[in-house]
């Protein structure tokens, strides 16, 4: 599964076709279910199948088919960016490979390990000691969906303006 | 003093290192692939590679500590992903009306 992850991430990052690109992060996502499934977290894993593998990323291939095939032209101009930012993610990669050789784990709480993860445990923490950030994500959720519609809501198009400033030139 | 990295998974048991490792080369992944592509659609989809690294991460510490808390915030790492998929798409969607790019480094100016 964690083979499958890495592949499907770097075909994220290296396909020329933003659409290989979405179906590849497709994989990674359905990979890494798997990983929290054996990491006891079911509910988890069934909200990452559902809502990311399945809402997120349809919309994400909506978008795509709506806009058509965007091939990626060749690095021209800007070129350097690919090296400038492949040696910064090396410097960070760096960073990070230090501080998990460094690791130390402390002891684990004592709890019962049978019922970890459940939904009756998800829920009972969402509703209890967090309830106020979880009532929270509905107000971002909502903020979100009424700002996607007004984003989307129309405005003019391209032939529209391109047709305004023909008149004024006229 | 026993390694408490070991994650008992059903009948054997998992280093928890590894899982981290894999979480640390997505989230890195994910950094390249804002830094060096220029579709801005690709771009979203490699933040969302990004926040699912940190889930990963967040989950493994779950299991390893025993404590759902990281669960229930890679719950909300999780809205908070599909809200900004979703305004960033809708930006993404009102830029192309407008006009035709394939390239972030072209959207330099704030003009419609």
């Amino acid at each position: 599964m964690a083979v499958i992850a890495v592949l499907g991430g770097i075909g994220v990052i290296g396909s020329r076709q933003p659409i290989r690109s979405v179906l590849s992060l497709v994989a990674v996502m359905l990979a890494l279910s798997v990983i929290f499934l054996e990491l006891s977290a079911q509910f988890v894993f069934a909200v990452q199948v559902i809502v990311y593998a399945g809402a997120v990323m349809v919309l994400f291939l909506f978008v795509v088919a709506l806009l058509g095939p965007m091939r990626e032209r060749a690095p021209g101009r800007l070129g350097f960016q690919w090296w400038l930012g492949t040696l910064v993610a090396l410097v960070f990669g760096g960073f990070i490979y230090g501080l998990l050789n460094g690791l130390r784990f402390r002891m684990p709480d004592k709890v019962d390990t049978s019922v970890f993860g459940t939904v009756q445990q998800i829920g009972a923490g969402l509703f209890t000691t967090y309830l106020y950030p979880f009532e929270l994500t509905s107000l971002l959720l909502l903020v979100a969906a009424v700002g996607a519609i007004y984003l989307s809501r129309g405005g003019r198009t391209a032939s529209e303006i391109h047709a305004d400033e023909e008149d004024r030139r006229a | 003093m026993p390694d408490y990295g070991q994650i008992q998974v059903g009948a054997g048991t998992l280093d928890a290192r590894l899982v981290l490792g894999l979480g640390a080369a997505l989230f890195i992944l994910g950094t390249i692939g804002v830094l060096i592509r220029r579709n801005p659609l690709v771009i979203l989809v490699c933040i969302e590679l990004m926040l699912n690294a940190v889930n990963l991460t967040l989950i493994t510490f779950a299991a390893q500590l025993h404590n759902l808390e990281g669960q229930l915030f890679a719950l909300m790492t999780m809205t908070v992903a599909a809200a900004e998929a979703v305004v960033g798409l809708a930006i993404l969607v009102d830029i192309f009306r407008v006009r035709d790019v394939d390239d972030v480094d072209e959207l330099s100016e704030l003009k419609g």
